[in-house]
């Protein structure tokens, strides 16, 4: 009994540390932050009142903040779906054993693992017209008249920051999927051939089932990071052009350090942990589902 | 009904597209910025694919080395990123250790309350962050900004860890306890080498978090003490006057440390990554 009881108290001494920092740096923040939406805090004022909901009700009637909250809706969606997809053929690619393949799945992940930054400022170049890449490549292929910068339209400006979402991460995707894959019992596989299943029909009910917690595990993940992403649209189009790339984390940071507006910037990321704590719910559901 | 033969050759053909449209995808961009930083810029304005090899230089490095600040703000990422890995894996360590190996009271409270960060949106913890930071007087410090980066790093970090010793046998370290180890020296001797390659992967995280990171620097740091490679990557990529020579070899320069440990650990990545997903 007396070394069921020490043996408890080490345990909580080793993660103690761990509560500490996240306690003071991500708990409290987050409750902070919630309470900072209920003033009218200023980061060049003294003095912060309370106001209520007065923030919340500005939201209704601001159009930037709707237009962000929709773009960020549709963004998150579109990123998870493409990145899964082809996250899943990229996949089903790589696991082939054929000359070359274990070398590109060596280096696929490579996008994944420079800076944002670096990526964003790479097809900021590539996406330059004349002398772009893709511009370059699109007139080699005889479309010189889609000639244009990819960020400065406003109907391109938001598929074009889909795409890079999509260059980073779905090479994650397809190498964590070959993984998971892999672990699958090979005689599954020769029990099915025997039996006479096509490769749909494989893939359907064995691969595709196989790899089910890896999948709900990456896309819950990226739905969460993809939706408080920040860095790919502020650093590619700061929210531009007019608004046509705003999404919420970008509006947040724009109200707190460009107009200092910080009690209504953190109305707005508020809301963005309300809809983040619906989204979560649901996938404890599904989550706990899939144990049983 | 298709015969086996002709089912092969859909395979490796559509293997080999989905391989070559991938590379042109994900590797081409890579290479074309690290031969977009040799070419010199009238190459790069002239719109043409290829370029002289005569004509290849050096000199948008020598520039961005030797006459910008470039150095100054590499040597800050450097020494930021490494902090932050220390920390992190100090912390996650001992807290993944902790949560995989002893009974503690509440644990998937705290694992799920780990976990349940992840929704936590940056940008409204970093308003509170930011006052937290000013308050102690660590604005524009090195200090500052490692805080701020660790709670980025942090908590994935412990969860793949914790899914990572999950994995591990316990076998040996009960042996070693019974042969008269303390926990530290269980942990020294047993646990770090056996779990090398999940903590080399953490480590790995954990700095490229840092080396990436661009909202907590764009707010904690304020001067060159404290910037890194991303605000300065960032103020060149949008300068008036676009010397893309100068941009894109300071966009290699910013990438080739990422890369390069990524070589190191790129057998262990994936498995590393993944393991809070997989329970064996």
């Amino acid at each position: 009994m007396k070394l069921i009881i020490k043996r408890k108290n080490v345990g909580f001494t080793l993660i103690l540390p761990t509560l500490i920092i996240m306690a003071l740096f991500t708990v409290f923040p987050l409750f902070e932050g919630i309470r900072i939406s209920f003033t009218d805090k200023h980061l060049l004022k003294e003095i912060i009142n309370f106001v209520g909901l007065k923030n919340y009700k500005g939201l209704l009637s601001d159009e930037v903040f709707w237009i962000s909250l929709y773009h960020s809706l549709i963004l998150t969606t579109a990123v998870v779906v493409f990145q899964l997809v082809f996250g899943l053929i990229l996949a089903l690619a790589l696991k082939q054993e054929l000359p070359g393949i274990k070398f590109f799945r060596s280096i696929v992940m490579a996008s994944w693992v420079i800076p944002v930054v670096a990526t964003v400022v790479m097809f900021q170049f590539m996406a330059q017209p004349d002398y772009g890449y893709i511009n370059i490549f699109f007139r080699l292929i005889g479309l010189k008249k889609l000639n244009t910068y990819w960020f400065g339209n406003k109907h391109i400006a938001l598929p074009f920051i889909i795409l890079l979402h999509l260059w980073r991460n779905i090479p994650f995707y397809a190498v964590a999927f070959l993984a998971a894959m892999q672990a699958i019992p090979k005689s599954y596989y020769e029990a099915a051939e025997i039996d006479g299943a096509g490769p749909w029909k494989i893939f359907f009910n064995i691969t595709l089932p196989g790899i089910r917690s890896m999948v709900i595990v990456m896309v819950t993940i990226h739905v969460l990071w993809t939706f408080n992403n920040f860095d790919f649209v502020f650093l590619a189009t700061g929210g531009g052009p007019v608004n046509a790339t705003d999404i919420l984390p970008v509006y947040v940071y724009r109200q707190c350090w460009r107009s200092y507006t910080m009690g209504y910037g953190a109305s707005i990321g508020t809301i963005m942990l309300i809809i983040l704590m619906m989204y979560f719910m649901v996938y404890i559901r599904i989550y706990e589902k899939s144990e049983r | 009904m298709l015969t086996k033969k002709t089912r092969n050759i859909i395979r490796i053909s559509s293997t080999y597209l989905i391989v070559v449209i991938a590379f042109i995808f994900f590797i081409s961009p890579m290479l074309w910025i690290i031969y977009s930083s040799v070419r010199g810029t009238e190459a790069i304005f002239s719109g043409k694919l290829t370029t002289p090899l005569k004509n290849f230089t050096l000199e948008s490095y020598k520039t961005i080395l030797m006459v910008t600040d470039f150095p100054q703000y590499f040597v800050n990422s450097f020494r930021i990123a490494l902090l932050v890995t220390i920390l992190t894996l100090f912390f996650s360590i001992f807290g993944a250790y902790g949560l995989s190996r002893f009974r503690v009271r509440g644990k998937n409270v705290y694992i799920m309350g780990i976990f349940s960060t992840q929704m936590f949106p940056v940008i409204l913890i970093i308003i509170p962050i930011y006052n937290i930071i000013f308050g102690l007087g660590l604005l524009d410090k090195t200090v500052g900004v490692v805080l701020g980066q660790i709670i980025l790093a942090l908590p994935f970090s412990l969860w793949m860890l914790k899914g990572y010793f999950d994995n591990l046998p316990v076998d040996i370290e009960d042996s070693a306890r019974i042969d008269g180890c303390n926990l530290f020296q269980t942990i020294y001797k047993i646990l770090l080498p056996i779990s090398a390659p999940g903590i080399l992967v953490v480590a790995f995280f954990s700095f490229v978090v840092s080396w990436g990171d661009y909202l907590i620097v764009s707010i904690i740091a304020q001067s060159q003490r404290t910037a890194t490679l991303p605000l300065v990557l960032q103020r060149l990529g949008s300068a008036l006057t676009m010397r893309w020579d100068q941009v894109a070899a300071a966009t290699v320069l910013t990438i080739v440390p990422t890369i390069i440990l990524f070589s190191f650990v790129q057998k262990w990545l994936v498995e590393g990554l993944t393991a809070g997903a997989v329970k064996a």
